[in-house]
């Protein structure tokens, strides 16, 4: 399947199935409403094969280039019928699963998956443990049968709707730091597994802490070897910054859009607006070239961190802008409208926060790519 | 299209004309490599494999005329055509009646007689060029901000001579591929900052250690490297899809890295920074001169951003 058909024939097929896929509330609407509408656009786009394309046979996959998964992510973003943030998760986790796990666990989880019949979580971040990752406590112990999980991690994005969570443990000493770090797959209903929803900035429960009390996890569920977790996160670190900040640049193109033509004239500065677009048009270019580089085969790495530090930069500026042009929505609406671009202003100020924050990136950047030594 | 392996070739022996040459002698030796029959065959390739080395080696020479000349039909060897004047775009000549006046720039000196192409705007609004002899303009060889970029500025006014029409596409064909060719000039002495901050960096040992360690200046030399890896992302994506939008927000984005380069390069660097002495002044120098020409990063923002406001819609563009 070449980008083109698949371009054409999935560009028709949402043209003549927009009002099925179209949320059918205003605005954010609740985590309820939006889970329940992105299960339902999984499952036609999976139904359809359109979002098999880009995917290994072997996980349920049509096969073909990961620009066909790029394209359809940026096709539904574009459009308003997904929320990239809640869209691209399988873009995060899933490459890593497939390869790193037993294969028969990717060929069993990631269908369900992609097919909007589960949500996966991802348990990084803990209390103590946000940028320094490999300092993180919680701990998993070999017991008869399967591993024994006890600690917290915290900011889990849509911890409560998932079914699964690839999950971080500790599994060698709290010194071995990187070295010791372990990942599994975990079912979200073992028990002995809390989860406390956290309201973010905009009053949304996106994220939540998840605690773990001796909770049983079989050794069948462990992704890569035992204590060689790190090498698999690091894998999944690159793919935070491909795919799915491509589907990013694409809601933020709608965003730039919409205010073009809302925005009151003369609330804009032109040189704002200007350079405002050229950022965003920055990103687009850098981020466009990342994905054919991963569609050849290349192996991505450290170069994306120039990726996410364009996108937040990019990010941020079109949200300024939106909070300038759109005041009166943004500082005083009520309406379902104008919740929608309040929220979208807030989850702009994480883009620098969240997948490795702004300095992290930077120092990503300075150590990696400019080969500037340690820096301690 | 040329093949990857002979492009590296070829950039190989641009290099080498670069490393060799200066100033005349190198617009000689492009010619002689055969790079302005390359310009004619693939415009965007050539410029791509030439304008970053220019930056980065800090050369001078008249190629950007060439790249103008290429899209304006006027040669097909290294073609001499006045440039806007300094910060604009508009063609450098008007036409009032039977008399022509030009004030616009060039990119190197001229010899005697040599023949000028000069692109004019009509009273009628329509754009045409004229082939005029060096011999009938008034020129100033610029000192300013930096000697060593060889610019000339062109003035005249004299009986219009026999023009040929130029369609209002073909000078914004022309303008995008100028703007193309600068901007990755910009890149390419900005990539040269780089690398001279750098290496500084590693070196200057400061409080018992090399200065690399300090993460301020770390996240200085990251961001510098950030701004130019964007700029050549959309400087790329202008040669696949020249279109003036595009051009005109690669110089921008181009002119604006090079800016953050200086900024931050010079920070670095500190007090050898600060001298004539040290190779860094050149490239800085150089940038501000290079962001001038063909529109500004400021004005181009500026105009953009009006553009967009105008029409109310961000323009399709970079698809899959
Ligand atoms: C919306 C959102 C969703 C998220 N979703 C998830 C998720 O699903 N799963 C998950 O595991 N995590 C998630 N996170 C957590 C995210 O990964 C962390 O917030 C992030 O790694 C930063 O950790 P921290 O918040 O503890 O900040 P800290 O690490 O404490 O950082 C605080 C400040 O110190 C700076 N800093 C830290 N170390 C350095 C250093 N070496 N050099 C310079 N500056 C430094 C940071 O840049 C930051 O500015 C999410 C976060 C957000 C905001």
């Amino acid at each position: 399947m070449d980008l083109d058909t698949y371009r054409t024939g999935l560009d028709q097929w949402l043209d003549e199935h927009v009002a099925e896929l179209t949320p059918p509330y205003a605005g954010v609407g609740t985590m309820q409403e939006r889970v329940d509408h992105l299960s339902k656009v999984r499952r036609l786009c999976f139904e359809t094969g359109w979002a098999r394309w880009g995917w290994p046979e072997e996980v349920g996959g049509l096969g073909g280039s990961t620009i066909l998964r790029a394209y359809l992510g940026e096709a539904l973003a574009s459009r308003g019928l997904v929320d990239p943030n809640f869209y691209s998760t399988p873009e995060v986790l899933a490459p890593a699963v497939i390869r790193a796990a037993d294969p028969r666990l990717a060929a069993e989880f990631v269908p369900l998956l992609l097919s909007g019949e589960e949500y996966w979580c991802q348990g990084f971040s803990e209390p103590g443990s946000g940028s320094d990752l490999a300092s993180l406590s919680c701990r998993a112990t070999r017991g008869e049968d399967g591993w024994r999980v006890t600690g917290q991690k915290v900011w889990t994005s849509f911890a409560q709707f998932a079914q699964r969570c690839v999950l971080l443990v500790r599994t060698g000493t709290q010194e071995s730091a990187h070295r010791g770090i372990t990942v599994l797959f975990v079912d979200m209903d073992t028990p002995g597994i809390t989860i406390r929803p956290l309201a973010t900035i905009d009053g949304s429960e996106e994220f939540a802490e998840v605690f773990f009390d001796d909770v049983p996890v079989p050794f069948e569920r462990t992704v890569g070897k035992p204590d060689g977790g790190w090498a698999v996160a690091m894998d999944i670190l690159p793919d935070e910054r491909s795919t799915s900040l491509w589907h990013r640049g694409a809601i933020l193109n709608r965003q730039m859009d919409e205010l073009l033509a809302k925005a009151p004239a003369e609330s804009l500065s032109p040189t704002a607006v200007g350079e405002t677009a050229q950022l965003l048009l920055g990103f687009r270019a850098r981020s466009r070239a990342t994905q054919y580089r991963l569609a050849s085969g290349e192996r991505i790495g450290a170069e994306t961190s120039i990726d996410k530090v364009l996108l937040a930069s990019a990010e941020q500026a079109v949200l300024d802008l939106v909070l300038e042009g759109l005041s009166q929505q943004l500082v005083l609406g009520d309406d379902a409208i104008s919740a929608q671009w309040r929220a979208d202003f807030f989850f702009s100020r994480a883009a620098s926060i969240y997948g490795g924050s702004a300095e992290i990136q930077r120092n990503v950047i300075a150590r990696r790519l400019l080969d500037l030594g340690p820096d301690r | 299209m040329m093949e990857e392996s002979d492009l590296e070739l070829f950039a190989q022996s641009l290099r080498q004309a670069i490393d060799r040459h200066k100033g005349e002698n190198l617009d000689a030796a492009l010619a002689e490599i055969g790079w302005f029959d390359a310009l004619a065959t693939d415009a965007q390739t050539a410029i791509a494999a030439l304008f970053p080395i220019l930056g980065t080696a800090n050369a001078s020479s008249t190629a950007l005329e060439g790249v103008l000349a290429v899209r304006l039909n006027a040669s097909s060897g290294p073609g001499r055509v006045v440039l806007p004047a300094l910060d604009g775009w508009e063609p450098p000549g008007v036409r009032d009646g039977d008399l022509l006046t030009v004030r616009g720039l060039l990119m190197g000196p001229v010899d005697d007689g040599e023949v000028l192409v000069i692109v004019a705007n009509g009273a009628d609004g329509g754009a045409a060029a004229a082939a005029v002899s060096s011999s009938l303009l008034n020129f100033r060889t610029v000192g300013g901000m930096d000697p060593a970029a060889r610019l000339m500025e062109v003035t005249g006014e004299l009986p219009c001579p026999e023009l040929s029409s130029v369609e209002q596409d073909t000078w914004e064909q022309a303008i995008a591929l100028g703007r193309l060719a600068i901007g990755y000039q910009i890149v390419g002495a900005a990539r040269a900052m780089l690398e001279l901050a750098r290496d500084h960096a590693l070196n200057r040992v400061q409080f018992g250690q090399p200065i690399a360690r300090f993460q301020a200046l770390r996240h200085r030399l990251a961001e510098t490297l950030v701004a130019i890896e964007g700029a050549e992302a959309v400087l790329e994506a202008g040669v696949a899809n020249t279109t003036p939008f595009l051009a005109a927000n690669a110089k921008a984005i181009a002119g604006r890295a090079g800016r953050t380069a200086c900024r931050h390069c010079q920070q670095v660097l500190a007090g050898i920074g600060y001298t004539s002495e040290h190779e860094f002044h050149r490239y800085m120098k150089r940038t501000i001169v290079l962001d001038s020409i063909l529109g500004s990063t400021a004005r181009l923002t500026h105009d953009i951003g009006a553009q967009l406001l105008s029409v109310g819609h961000l323009p399709e563009s970079l698809p899959l």
